[in-house]
């Protein structure tokens, strides 16, 4: 009997080896030939070809099959070709990326950008645009022209090329305090008064004494400073960054200068009055949760230099304008269209890339779906959920209406400013550029220095920018083992790098 | 006789005690689970929830995310993967184990120089998915586990070596019995500990795996349930350090699953485990050889 069954499983585990063996070998070849089996009549000359596009998504649509098909037969009309969508975790993008690369799967565009733009250039990772965009890709540049204006594609280039075109949308944005409207009411504060961070100690004074349950101010990503640093000066990254005060181009150790000490001196003075939490240096939660949740009164952000005030996500929020951030390299290429190294056919990528720039039906198929299915449509531009669908049970409402081409080509969803385009066009054509705007940092001769920089940072930095331990005496520790760590080698070599791309520049 | 009470009683307390602190983080964890949102950030994680509120498990099976279909993908890999590592891992250690194998220390060798080296991510990432094409496929969750562990190999082989004695595969072979018979009626039976304890292993292995998936799967339909909650986490984490979206990024972490949530996930994920592991342990009996070699 025992034996019987044994024989049983024994078998039933050899067959499965057997077949797992066997599909593996299926999968070899049975998709290999996906891309030509792509018949159909076209008027076009063009071979028919299939695109893979990669970005990052945070949620999971469930319709993006049918979107991707809707759009594969408005490409397949224009250029004879069909689409393939990839999304991926925001986590995972960058690794996912690398690996894709590597191997030669078939990825035609794809988002770049998200801090590593230099980097992953250097890696040869992308395609230089240049030509392409002369050759097919006009659209792309003349929206550009006609909305927030050609300065901002050309500064992204590195080395004098092109490998990635900015996402058309706002990019100016104002260094702002997010405060809970119910509660300014309450108390009557005046926040048209508010103009310097000196400015907010009486109203953190009177949240404090009223609400004891409410923290006065919250921190943004990683600390309180994170946002707010930019009100003094600008940042290169690494623990480098520029003063406000000085009119020229010369690099500094940030955490030496005086406006940083400013910073850091207000915050320390926050915490010991009680108005930032005693556990925001390791707390996960940042400001929005804390504040949905009913535990923050405030915390800082950037924010469209239009908005006052902010219902977008479920709460009221008064905005307080400090300082208009000036737009900088690091921020418009945050998030890039880059054709990968892989590509199967360099113009037909450029050619979809040009419709995602100039065509409205692929733009609104990308941020809202298919219309009478996941949207239907108020009047010509504005746009909402049919009935019985909300933001959180769409099966296609991915909410990242920045990330496809051209942004400014989108409907409106009800409630939201019909003029946000215009206002977005306009704020990014004349704001506030950065003295450095278009300087990339090539990082590979101090690589090692950045490492250990880096290291000494993640031990001082959040700690000194939530006030947790006391600047007069750790900021010159820490200042130490900076410049132990190697921050006069990476100073100088910013420095010599800035000066050589100021002098092309000219 | 007194003394050996009082031994007694010290050691219950001891084992209870170190049985509470093994079962408090799992209770923390449920009961944050039935939390509301807005209470855990307000008050922190409690082991009594003040309100209790199932909206975490409701919405975690109303089915938008995929959390039951990451389930099914979940029991399927580990119950294929463990009855195949185990097959393939036994059919590799047995032979090993015997001295009349030839090239037998060549075999180990390769094993245990996979223990020490391996590829790196990338060659290994362009081997599966160029030569074996195995990404966004069910393979991806199971094939690159299979037989990466000498570890597994090389404790089984040991005990095929050590706690079967050679006179009874000898016995075996005088009375006609061919390696095969030898194998399945001999060696398996009396191989039971072994067996369920690294069968217990790649269960765990692939039950909590997420690094293939990480790594091999972009199409949301072959998530595992443990690719899931990493994604979540993962995404959370990125959006939270990225200060370059501004109120974007605002958008659309209100979009991401909150504290109680991602408990739920981790509540329903180690479930079906504790349940799995009383099964195995009746594989603990130590295999019954003393009686058949005399002399």
């Amino acid at each position: 009997m025992r034996k019987n069954a044994l024989k049983t499983v024994l078998f039933a585990i050899m067959a499965l080896t057997l077949v797992i063996t066997a599909a593996c070998n299926n999968g070899k070849s049975g998709n290999s030939d996906t891309t030509s089996n792509e018949s159909g009549e076209t008027s076009s000359d063009l071979k028919p070809v299939n695109l893979v596009v990669a970005f990052p998504m945070v949620t999971d649509q469930k319709d993006m099959e049918l979107v991707q098909n809707e759009i594969s037969k408005i490409t397949k009309e224009k250029i004879n070709a069909t689409v393939k969508l990839v999304p991926i975790g925001f986590g995972a993008y960058s690794q996912q990326k690398t690996l894709m690369l590597s191997s030669n799967e078939q990825v035609d565009l794809m988002i770049s950008g998200l801090g590593t733009h230099s980097q992953d250039v250097a890696k040869g990772l992308y395609v230089e645009l240049d030509d392409l965009l002369e050759k097919k890709g006009k659209g792309i540049k003349d929206a550009f022209e006609t909305t927030i204006g050609s300065d901002i594609l050309n500064a992204v280039k590195i080395k004098g090329k092109t490998y990635g075109i900015p996402v058309i949308r706002n990019m100016a944005q104002d260094i702002s305090i997010l405060m809970r409207k119910d509660l300014v009411e309450k108390y009557k504060i005046d926040a048209s008064k508010i103009k310097t961070l000196d400015d907010l100690d009486p109203i953190f004074k009177i949240i404090k004494e009223n609400e004891p349950n409410i923290t006065p101010i919250a921190k943004s990503s990683n600390s309180i400073l994170t946002v707010l640093n930019g009100i003094n000066g600008e940042l290169l990254g690494d623990g480098t960054g520029l003063s406000n005060k000085d009119p020229g181009l010369k690099v500094v150790n940030w955490f030496e200068t005086e406006e940083n000490a400013y910073l850091l001196n207000t915050v320390r003075r926050w915490y010991q009055a009680g108005y930032i939490d005693k556990d925001s240096a390791t707390s996960t939660e940042t400001g929005f949760h804390l504040m949905k949740a009913g535990k923050a009164f405030s915390y800082p952000n950037l924010i469209d230099p239009w908005f006052n005030e902010d219902s977008s996500t479920g709460r009221e929020t008064v905005v307080v304008h400090l300082k208009s951030a000036p737009i900088a390299t690091s921020s418009i290429n945050s998030f890039m269209w880059s054709m990968a190294k892989n590509t199967v056919n360099q113009e037909r990528a450029m050619m979809l890339l040009e419709l995602m720039y100039t065509d409205k039906d692929v733009v609104n198929l990308l941020n809202y779906g298919i219309e009478g299915k996941h949207y239907v449509k108020v009047s010509d531009d504005i746009i909402d959920f049919p009935e019985g669908v909300n933001a959180s049970n769409s099966s296609y409402f991915p909410a990242q209406v920045w990330m496809f081409g051209n942004s400014l080509l989108s409907y409106h969803l009800k409630g939201e400013d019909p003029e946000v385009h215009v206002k977005a066009a306009a704020a990014t054509k004349n704001a506030l550029k950065s003295k450095v705007l278009g300087f990339n940092f090539d990082s590979e001769p101090v690589r090692t220095e950045i490492a250990a920089v880096t290291n000494v940072m993640n031990q001082y930095q959040v700690a000194l920018e939530t006030g947790m331990i006391d600047p007069a005496t750790k900021v010159p520790d820490f200042n130490k083992q900076l410049k132990a760590a190697g921050m006069d080698k990476i100073i100088a070599e910013k420095q010599k790098q800035l000066d050589a791309w100021a002098v092309s520049n000219k | 006789m007194k003394s050996n009470k009082l031994n007694q009683i010290i050691l219950n307390i001891f084992m209870i005690s170190l049985s509470v602190f093994c079962l408090i983080p799992i209770w923390l964890l449920f009961s944050a689970s039935l939390t509301d949102d807005s209470e855990i950030i307000r008050n922190g994680y409690s082991f009594l929830p003040k309100d209790i509120s199932i909206s975490a498990y409701s919405y975690l099976f109303d089915g938008s995310l995929g959390i039951m279909n990451a389930y099914g993908i979940t029991i399927l890999v580990t119950i294929i993967g463990t009855v195949t590592g185990l097959a393939l891992t036994a059919m590799l250690a047995y032979p090993l184990s015997r001295f009349e194998m030839p090239f037998k220390n060549t075999l180990a060798f390769f094993i245990f120089f996979t223990m020490l080296f391996n590829g790196g991510l990338v060659p290994t990432y362009l081997i599966y998915t160029n030569i074996f094409e195995i990404k966004n496929s069910l393979w991806a969750l199971i094939v690159p586990s299979l037989l990466m562990n000498g570890y597994f190999i090389i404790l089984m082989r040991t005990f095929f070596a050590t706690s079967i004695p050679r006179p009874l595969i000898e016995s075996a072979q005088i009375d006609g019995a061919k390696e095969w018979k030898i194998f399945y009626s001999m060696i398996i039976p009396l191989s039971t500990p072994v067996f369920g304890t690294i069968g217990l292993f790649y269960t765990l292995l692939y039950w909590n795996d997420w690094n293939n998936g990480l790594i091999y799967i972009t199409d949301s339909h072959y998530y595992s349930l443990q690719n899931l909650l990493n994604r979540i986490l993962q995404d959370i984490q990125f959006l939270q350090s990225s200060t370059q979206m501004g109120n974007k990024g605002d958008e659309l972490v209100a979009n991401l699953p909150l504290g109680s949530m991602r408990m739920a996930i981790a509540c329903i994920g180690i479930v079906p485990l504790l349940i799995a592991f009383p099964f195995f342990q009746r594989f603990f009996v130590k295999g019954l050889t003393i009686g058949s070699v005399k002399g």
